[in-house]
């Protein structure tokens, strides 16, 4: 397991997010999805607020945020490689990309790598098909890939990020 | 971020008129190409130059294969367009126009027509081409052509203009009719007639009433409402607007799209906003009394949400599961009031039988799928990406005549898959079969949203329809038994043969299963879900039995069956295979012919790869 930062959620925000929506009661999914842009995921904590905010019940609210394969509930890597596995990408060897992402990280689908800075998310189908098989990493889509481009691929997102924290560093 | 630049390169494109003008593809497919590391190179040339020109960035012609497309337009010239342009071509095209005055013959693909302009010699006109011959462009007009965040542009080539024919010409009644004449039928892959819908929705009692655009289109290898949105985003826009008239005043519309698509939603939240700023939508619209507003609601990763029902549940908050019908949505929709609810294409197609007059739309199609349909042509074939041509288009005619026949010329085309999770496969002696509604679906397919992928002798037809009902398992909502369960079942026949572990039996059992799973589920994504099966089992019951009986796969792909031996005539024994195996399994001596041990063999491919003399299959 990674290690998770236990993250503060603050009632006030939740009841900001909950704010700017007229039909409050209806707009349950958006408002996780807000929860999750400013998190990363949605924190246990949060998901009981919202229901407190919204008069919705703890159980229907976890209904509905497990229902979605886009919620989360623990904390996910800084980038999120988003791998097609939709049917054009599988015919021209999606599985190949998804296990090159395995072997050069270590994780399965889902997991985060140890430093958090990886995330595998196979994804049916990113609509790009004409260039399978692909990959999106924050939301930047790259096509055409083989396993030795994946590879390539993470090693440039790792160099970049080292790059930036040595820029924070000496600043 | 990318969506700031391009508003920034838009803006300043409207400032400036009667420039030259080069657009550069920059939808999904475009980006994912390189577009956009591009576009920086074309402005560092452009400066270099001092060329008083206008960037515009586009959305998709439809030849993604191509991408990234550049096209350059002189004033008083047609408009050329070129493919596959790499930072170092660019010089040579800018220096050909700009400098020279012609193309760059030879990267250049070919010529727009523009009106009142002169065409180059010695290059092929885009109409002439053969992957645009067989295509009619009616929903996918300005895609590819226009500047989608530039409401201009959409207004420049007769954007809003059918929103102010149906307000000022037109009562609902008479929208409604066009609708009914022009034989449109709703393009996610239903079938609905929309004027019915659009009929019934209006009929309904009361006020309150919602038009709602489904934009979640979740099928594995379709992606026409995606370039849509991305490259037309005011069209659907204006065909929500049309719609909220026609069915009676109805006071907002939601626009569901899926979250994988983020270009989409950046593309339409800035439509949306200009559309205000013109008045084309929020309160008394253009003067008319008329109000109506859209509200996109995002995804969050769910395939049924497609379903219109679940989509409904989605929209007002709730997990996205199917409802009983009756109620129709035209009936109860979201929010328990009457809704009509259209997917993006049929929407999109609203603006053009309003002006072109419902005869018009309805000369091109066949006797029962009137008009054109759009379709992501994928897979093994050599032209990949978006085409539109008349319904009823022979599937011989799209792959081989558009799509330019097979990518690997000495692969022959083993099957067609239309239709995606919900759909079939189509194999060689269907060839002939007209592209409709119900021409696929007596051949054992369905239309559906418009997802044709390609394959050639080397997929394996087994594998295909486990890797659709694994799709469709993984997004059962679990509410009816026979699909979360039968479904699962299935998958794990399906899953047994690919392994080797297929018994005698096991087709029939799959063929009584799908029967159940088909007539007892509640809602399409169910019903449907065996379509990719049974297809399969109709046409190509030869090669499940090679799974079953001979435990052999002839395509090559399901792992388990696959035995790499080394043919004794053509090894060298020259070794070159057995340094790459990572497990040790191939045995090699000197002047030997080399051995694979297959009990620890993973079947990586590696010794096949390496062999130059093609000794190991």
């Amino acid at each position: 397991m990674n290690e998770t930062k236990p993250v503060e959620v603050d009632l006030d925000d939740i009841e900001e997010i909950c704010e700017g929506f007229e039909k409050r009661e209806g707009s349950a999914v958006q408002i996780l999805q807000r929860i999750q842009e400013k998190y990363g995921f949605v924190p246990a904590e949060a998901l009981e607020l919202v229901g407190d905010v919204l008069g919705i019940p703890k159980s229907k609210m976890y209904g509905v945020l497990t229902f979605y394969s886009q919620f989360y509930q623990e904390p996910r890597g800084k980038f999120i490689l988003r791998v097609c596995v939709g049917t054009a990408c599988h015919v021209r060897g999606a599985g190949m990309l998804v296990d090159k992402v395995k072997e050069e990280l270590h994780i399965n689908p889902g997991e985060n790598t140890e430093d958090m800075l990886f995330t595998l998310e196979p994804v049916a189908c990113l609509g790009s098909c004409a260039l399978a098989p692909m990959a999106m990493v924050s939301g930047t889509a790259y096509g055409k890939l083989s396993p030795d481009r994946m590879a390539s691929l993470i090693k440039q997102l790792e160099v970049e990020e080292a790059a930036q924290e040595q820029e924070k560093e000496t600043v | 971020m990318l969506t700031e630049t391009m508003e920034e390169v838009s803006s300043s494109s409207r400032m400036a008129t009667g420039l030259p003008v080069i657009h550069i593809g920059m939808a999904t497919c475009g980006l994912a190409s390189g577009a956009r590391p591009l576009l920086e190179v074309l402005r560092k040339e452009v400066a270099k130059r001092n060329l008083d020109v206008k960037i515009v960035p586009t959305g998709c012609i439809g030849m993604c294969h191509n991408e990234p497309l550049v096209d350059v337009t002189i004033p008083g010239r047609y408009r050329v367009s070129y493919r596959n342009v790499k930072p170092n071509t660019l010089s040579q095209i800018l220096d050909s126009h700009f400098q020279k005055n012609e193309f760059a013959k030879k990267y250049a693909t070919c010529q727009i027509p523009v009106e009142g302009s002169v065409p180059y010699e010695g290059l092929i006109m885009m109409a002439e081409m053969p992957f645009f011959k067989g295509q009619v462009k009616i929903v996918s007009k300005r895609c590819g052509i226009i500047d989608p965040l530039s409401i201009e542009d959409y207004m420049g080539m007769d954007g809003y203009k059918a929103l102010e024919k149906v307000m000022t010409k037109m009562t609902p009644d008479e929208v409604v009719q066009e609708v009914v004449k022009s034989g449109l039928r709703g393009r996610g892959g239903g079938g609905f007639p929309t004027g019915m819908k659009w009929s019934l929705t209006r009929k309904s009692p009361g006020t309150e009433k919602y038009v709602v655009c489904n934009a979640d289109e979740g099928d594995p290898g379709a992606f026409m409402d995606r370039s849509v949105l991305e490259g037309d985003p005011h069209a659907v826009i204006e065909g929500m607007l049309i719609a909220a008239y026609a069915v009676g005043n109805a006071v907002k519309g939601y626009l569901y799209c899926r979250a994988e698509y983020p270009l989409a939603i950046k593309h339409l939240r800035k439509a949306i906003s200009d559309a205000k700023a013109r008045n084309f939508l929020g309160e008394n619209i253009l003067g008319t009394g008329m109000s109506f507003d859209i509200e996109i609601k995002e995804g969050a990763g769910a395939y049924v949400c497609g379903e219109e029902t679940a989509l409904l549940a989605s929209i007002m908050g709730e997990r996205g599961m199917p409802w009983p019908k009756p109620p129709f949505p035209a009936q109860k929709g979201v929010w328990g009031k009457p809704s009509v609810i259209n997917n993006v294409e049929t929407l999109a197609n609203i603006g053009h039988i309003i002006l072109g007059g419902g005869e018009w739309y309805a000369s091109y199609g066949s006797e029962k799928t009137k008009g054109t349909k759009t379709f992501a042509l994928t897979g093994s074939v050599k032209n990949s990406g978006l085409i539109e041509v008349p319904a009823g288009t022979p599937l011989r005619e799209i792959i081989f005549s558009i799509g330019g026949g097979m990518v690997e010329k000495k692969i022959p085309f083993k099957a067609a898959q239309l239709g995606g999770p919900s759909g079939g496969c189509i194999p060689v002696d269907g060839l002939d079969t007209p592209v409709d509604f119900e021409n696929v679906v007596a051949a054992g397919a369905i239309m559906g949203s418009g997802g044709i992928v390609i394959m050639d002798e080397s997929a394996c037809i087994v594998d295909t329809a486990k890797f659709f009902l694994k799709f469709t398992q993984d997004e059962s909502c679990g509410e009816c038994t026979p699909c979360r369960v039968g479904s699962k079942i299935m998958l794990d026949i399906l899953t047994r043969i690919t392994e080797g572990k297929g018994q005698e039996g096991d087709l029939d059992e799959l063929v009584r299963l799908s029967m159940y799973v088909k007539s007892n589920s509640l809602c399409g994504l169910g019903g449907a879900a065996p379509n990719p099966v049974l297809s399969t089992i109709r046409y190509f019951r030869e090669e499940y039995e090679a799974h079953i009986r001979d435990k052999r796969c002839p395509g090559t792909v399901c792992n388990e069956l696959i035995k790499y031996v080394v043919i004794e005539e053509d090894c060298t024994t020259c070794g070159l295979c057995e340094p790459v195996c990572p497990t040790g399994s191939v045995t090699w001596e000197k002047g030997e012919v080399a051995h694979i041990d297959l009990t620890t063999c993973i079947r990586c491919k590696a010794c096949v790869d390496a062999c130059k003399f093609r000794a190991i299959i």
